[in-house]
């Protein structure tokens, strides 16, 4: 098709048309979009023809910012998730975590259920989950009582052993992808405000439903499971988010989120979740 | 049956038994959002149902009816066989492996990430691979229109191209480079990373090479709308075509002007300088050109048949015109929903007034008005015009056809009107439910009611549609007339070389390719990096079955 019109030949209307029509659109458009409309900002002074430029082409001209004093960086962990840790993570081991969790068992339960209220119990936990608490508190991005001690001489692979075993034992947690199927209740015509909370959250607040991320029928990577566990240390863990004194949320989220919630509020989500386990146990 | 019309047949009937349940899906996604309740009220649900309902009805319902529109005006404007039927059964076959496999995924819940991948997001490898399979297989009809024009013309030297085969070879065009965008997303980006070869996502390219497709692939869906403005309207009103150059004019035009404007998607992306954004917005504005160019051959076609039929005065020739006829019907409503909607259009592009509706509902009442309205509707038309000389089977009736249209037009419009001003009351698109007891969300629950009352009468205007070709499938054969397309006041004898083929504009639209888009494309590769981890859908994630 085509070989005998010879686009690149302009001996004849229609190339001619066709490319200066092409050349006047291009170049009036740039003048403008680059040169003339760049220069003026709505909230600054009018910029030279260079910096409208850079500005057009998106790079910043001047480099000013950097030169003046900058607040220290300050990074909630130093977990990404990027695909070399969840290598890590899957790479570990359940038998030499078995040995590595005698050191957990004093206060996490021998079998990662934990007899304390304000000890989170970690059976059935996400690897994941407890892989980056472990590296945060050894980078001392959470501080709790002895973790910080207690992580500092784990391995790498020593957290992801453990992480491993805690989350093969059974009678904890229940996992939080599981039941996808859509039950009442998931809606924000729900009645009662604790399950319209998890499952529906409150939109005029910017509160997501807590389901969306810690489950029941949904989980995201590096949410903790909550059904089953201990009412008081989630209801404390959310107080400490709140406060700002936990901030080793990736994304900020859970400091935003719990900064909304009532303190009662949060005493009904945490016995929520709480309960949220035992019902597996009477099921069974 | 003629093999070649069967083959055109399978295309549209594919798409039209996606198309009832893409309606449904969208009806229930209304509702989801109303103050009513709505069954399975799950917002998981929800994305995979927009998800599955824009897949369906951008990717198979278009493709597989412009597909199918393709090889039947191959067929019939040039008035010999398709050259390579085989090759366009192996696509048929592809397209529909590929359908097949993106549907099971977001069935399965592993693909909730919409129609435009939106990465960083992550859905499964058989979502993308589908809808790699659907995109790749209809670039064999892209090969086959362009081996079929030019067969042609080898074989007709000096004789113009058919009108008809000259604007679907333009839209095959449009659809090679259009796709470009998204292959390469799809090849590049998002499978290695669904395949994990590769640990990061570049979400900034992957959404500006998406945007190549973005726009451009709205033009492709357009343009069976506006080769039957040209080629059968004014055939079907009893009169002809104003002037066979305007039209050749008007789909070179839409080829060029499509392409290079992709960018007025991504207004509200920081990767991109604000250059580049202002000359695909003024780009993007000449595309009024050639609907201005339409809008007015249109009417003086529909003005020589109103006067040939006896109609005088001024207006005379309007009610003179043959209303009766489905295909004037539906062209007579499309027209009137492209004001309203290309004058939505013409608010998204603008630089600085995209700032108030970006991201509201408005952007999604426009695309329904303008694609669901002013393009499906002329479908229904040429589905209608087309049966009867595909199965050789009249018409069932042009009476439930005529209902039909009416129904869909005003199920459009009460559907979006409301819409579009939910959207500039703030209400934000892609979003599964609202609090209605908020005092500022509850004064769109109205509007939202009335969008849902107008998808019901959308979806029993699609059943209306699929009853008409299923009986007209089954009714009694008769001797139907070939399809005559419309011959122009004066035809052709000779057309510049220009006009009759597109190199000299694939050329053109080459630089201006190259211009809008080389820069910011290109800083991905020196300048920017932007990979991010992925966030994935696919998976939800159980400790035990990761290894």
């Amino acid at each position: 098709m085509g070989r005998d019109q010879g686009p690149f030949k302009l001996d004849n209307p229609w190339p001619q048309i066709g490319w200066w029509s092409a050349a006047a659109v291009i170049g009036l458009s740039f003048v403008l979009g680059f040169v003339l409309l760049g220069r003026y900002q709505e909230n600054g002074p009018t910029l030279d023809t260079w910096s409208a430029i850079c500005r057009a082409i998106g790079l910043t001209s001047d480099s000013g910012a950097a030169g003046e004093p900058q607040p220290p960086l300050r990074t909630p962990t130093r977990i990404a998730w990027t695909r070399a840790t969840l290598a890590r993570v899957a790479s570990g081991s359940e038998q030499s975590g078995a040995f590595v969790a005698l050191n957990c068992g004093a206060c996490h339960g021998e079998r990662g259920v934990s007899p304390s209220t304000l000890v989170p119990t970690l059976a059935g936990m996400d690897p994941a989950v407890i892989y980056k608490q472990l590296d945060d508190y050894r980078s001392r991005k959470r501080l709790w009582g002895a973790m910080s001690a207690i992580a500092a001489v784990l391995t790498d692979q020593d957290s992801a052993d453990v992480a491993a075993y805690f989350a093969a034992r059974g009678d904890g947690l229940l996992p939080a992808g599981g039941e996808s199927v859509p039950q009442s209740g998931r809606s924000l015509r729900q009645e009662d405000p604790t399950i319209r909370l998890v499952f529906a959250g409150d939109p005029r607040r910017g509160v997501p439903p807590c389901a969306a991320c810690h489950g029941p029928g949904a989980q995201k990577l590096g949410a903790p499971s909550l059904q089953g566990q201990h009412a008081a240390y989630i209801e404390r863990q959310l107080a400490a988010f709140a406060q700002g004194v936990r901030q080793n949320d990736i994304n900020e989220q859970m400091r935003t989120i719990a900064a909304q919630l009532t303190p009662d509020e949060m005493h009904a989500v945490a016995v929520y979740y709480s309960a949220a386990g035992s019902l597996r146990t009477t099921r069974k | 049956m003629h093999h070649s019309k069967r083959l055109a047949l399978y295309h549209y009937w594919v798409a039209f038994a996606v198309f009832l349940p893409a309606v449904t899906l969208g009806v229930w996604q209304m509702l989801m959002r109303s103050p009513l309740p709505a069954p399975l009220d799950d917002t998981a649900a929800y994305y995979a149902s927009v998800t599955l309902h824009g897949t369906a009805m951008a990717y198979v319902v278009t493709t597989f009816f412009i597909m199918g529109f393709g090889y039947a005006v191959a067929e019939t404007s040039l008035g010999r066989p398709i050259r390579g039927m085989t090759a366009a059964w192996v696509g048929f076959v592809i397209c529909l492996v590929g359908t097949l496999m993106a549907v099971a995924a977001i069935v399965s819940g592993q693909a909730s990430v919409l129609y435009t991948f939106y990465p960083p997001l992550l859905a499964s490898g058989w979502y993308y691979g589908g809808a790699f399979l659907l995109i790749a297989g209809s670039m064999i009809w892209v090969m086959l229109m362009i081996l079929n024009m030019s067969a042609w013309k080898r074989d007709n030297p000096g004789r113009p191209v058919p009108l008809a085969m000259f604007a679907i070879t333009a839209t095959s065009l449009l659809w090679a480079w259009a796709a470009s965008g998204v292959l390469l997303e799809l090849a590049g980006i998002l499978l290695p990373r669904a395949f994990g070869w590769s640990d990061l996502i570049d979400a900034a390219l992957g959404r500006t090479l998406f945007s190549v497709t973005l726009h451009a692939i709205v033009y492709f869906w357009l343009m069976p709308a506006y080769i039957a403005f040209y080629t059968l309207l004014p055939q079907a009103a009893g009169g002809r075509l104003y002037s066979d150059t305007m039209g050749r004019l008007t789909f070179i035009m839409f080829l060029i002007f499509s392409l290079p404007v992709g960018m007025h998607h991504l207004l509200g992306d920081p990767e991109h300088g604000s250059g580049f954004k202002f000359v695909q917005s003024a780009l993007t504005f000449l595309v009024a050109l050639p609907t201005l160019l339409t809008v007015f051959s249109i009417c003086a076609s529909l003005e020589i048949a109103g006067r040939v039929r006896g109609g005088r005065g001024l207006l005379g020739w309007i009610p003179a015109l043959p209303w009766d006829e489905p295909m004037v019907l539906a062209a007579g409503l499309s027209l009137m929903m492209l004001g309203p909607g290309g004058f939505g259009g013409l608010i998204n592009m603008s630089y600085a007034m995209n700032s108030m509706i970006h991201n509201t509902s408005w952007v999604t009442a426009h695309f329904h008005l303008i694609f669901g309205g002013t393009v499906v509707i002329m479908y229904f038309a040429i589905a209608y015009e087309m049966w009867p000389r595909l199965t050789g089977k009249p018409l069932f009736s042009k009476r439930l056809a005529r209902w039909q249209l009416w129904l869909w037009f005003w199920g459009i419009l009460i559907t979006t009107i409301p819409w579009h001003i939910a959207g500039l009351m703030g209400q934000p698109r892609r979003v599964a439910a609202f609090d209605y007891a908020d005092p500022l969300v509850a004064r769109m629950g109205p509007l939202v009611i009335i969008s849902v009352i107008g998808g019901l009468i959308l979806l029993v205007s699609a059943v209306l549609l699929v009853v008409i070709l299923i009986r007209s499938h089954f009714g009694e054969r008769a001797v139907g007339e070939p399809l005559r397309y419309a011959l122009a006041v004066n035809p052709p004898a000779r057309v510049p070389p220009a006009l009759n083929g597109f190199a000299l504009w694939n050329a053109i639209l080459m630089v201006l390719m190259v211009v809008a888009y080389g820069y910011p494309i290109g800083q991905f590769f020196f300048l920017k990096q932007h990979s991010v981890p992925a966030v994935e859908v696919t998976s939800q994630f159980n400790p035990k079955g990761r290894q």
